[in-house]
């Protein structure tokens, strides 16, 4: 399965400007919305920071995974962000964050099983130094995708 | 030292994989070998066998939520921690079960 199938480089953003967690996320939704991935932006975002809550999502080496499982979900996706500056973000190591990865999820699992298969080989990788470095430098979208087929 | 886990976080898309993939890498780093499940959203995958159970020294629980098959573990030794340890410190939790498995053999 190629997992690079999972990224949309329509919802990528590289060289990303924001001073906080909250204009990241603002800014990450709204490219999903933009891209019909979602029917509420709103209602989505509200869904994330209620994970947010419930445990940190900033998982180390300057990356953080929020995530949203949400019936405001269309499309499952990803939207990846990689920041010009790093932003302060609830952290296992307590650094800030620079890479932000959005994952959308909708409510309907069992309709959508390949995708969330696809979903969790995506999670994984996330787990591997290499592609979390390489994901980092990434100056296009172009260049995140690579650091996934690594 | 054989290592059997299982993986789950609480919404099941993200913490548990990774925590599996964290897992894993450390456990080839030492020479270990290990086996981890996961309950995620899509479900159970890589389940243990109840020969791989049987056979391993430790049971590695990194979860945030309850086990499903938790009886499958009757009578091992476990340690049971949230995703996020295995995440941030996956080494030093392999360490600790070594150490949990030397002390238990005596």
């Amino acid at each position: 399965m190629d997992i690079s199938t999972v990224i949309d480089p329509k919802i990528i953003k590289t060289n990303m400007e924001a001073a906080s967690k909250e204009e990241a996320l603002q800014q990450l939704s709204q490219l999903l919305y933009t891209n019909e991935y979602l029917t509420d932006q709103a209602a989505f975002l509200k869904d994330v920071y209620e994970r947010e809550a419930v445990g940190q999502t900033g998982i180390g080496n300057y990356i953080a995974i929020p995530h949203g499982k949400s019936a405001h979900v269309k499309e499952i996706g990803v939207a990846i962000g990689v920041l010009k500056e790093e932003i302060p973000w609830e952290t296992l190591d307590g650094k800030g964050v620079k890479g932000i990865i959005l994952f959308a999820v909708g409510d309907d699992t069992e309709g959508a099983q390949k995708h969330l298969k696809l979903l969790s080989l995506f999670a994984r990788k996330l787990g591997n130094d290499e592609v979390t470095a390489a994901l980092l430098k990434a100056k296009e979208p172009q260049q995140v995708i690579e650091a996934f087929q690594g | 030292m054989k290592i059997v886990g299982v993986c789950a976080c609480t919404v099941g898309i993200a913490h548990t994989y990774i925590a599996q993939e964290k897992l894993e890498n450390a456990a080839k780093k030492a020479g270990y070998e290990i086996h981890v499940e996961t309950q995620g959203t899509i479900g159970r995958e890589n389940e243990l066998s109840p020969e791989a159970i049987a056979a391993a020294d430790v049971v590695i629980l990194a979860v945030d939520v309850k086990v499903a098959g938790r009886e499958r573990f009757e009578g091992k030794r476990i340690i049971q921690v949230p995703t996020e340890v295995a995440i941030k410190s996956p080494s030093k939790l392999l360490e600790k079960a070594k150490e949990v498995v030397q002390q238990q053999a005596v």
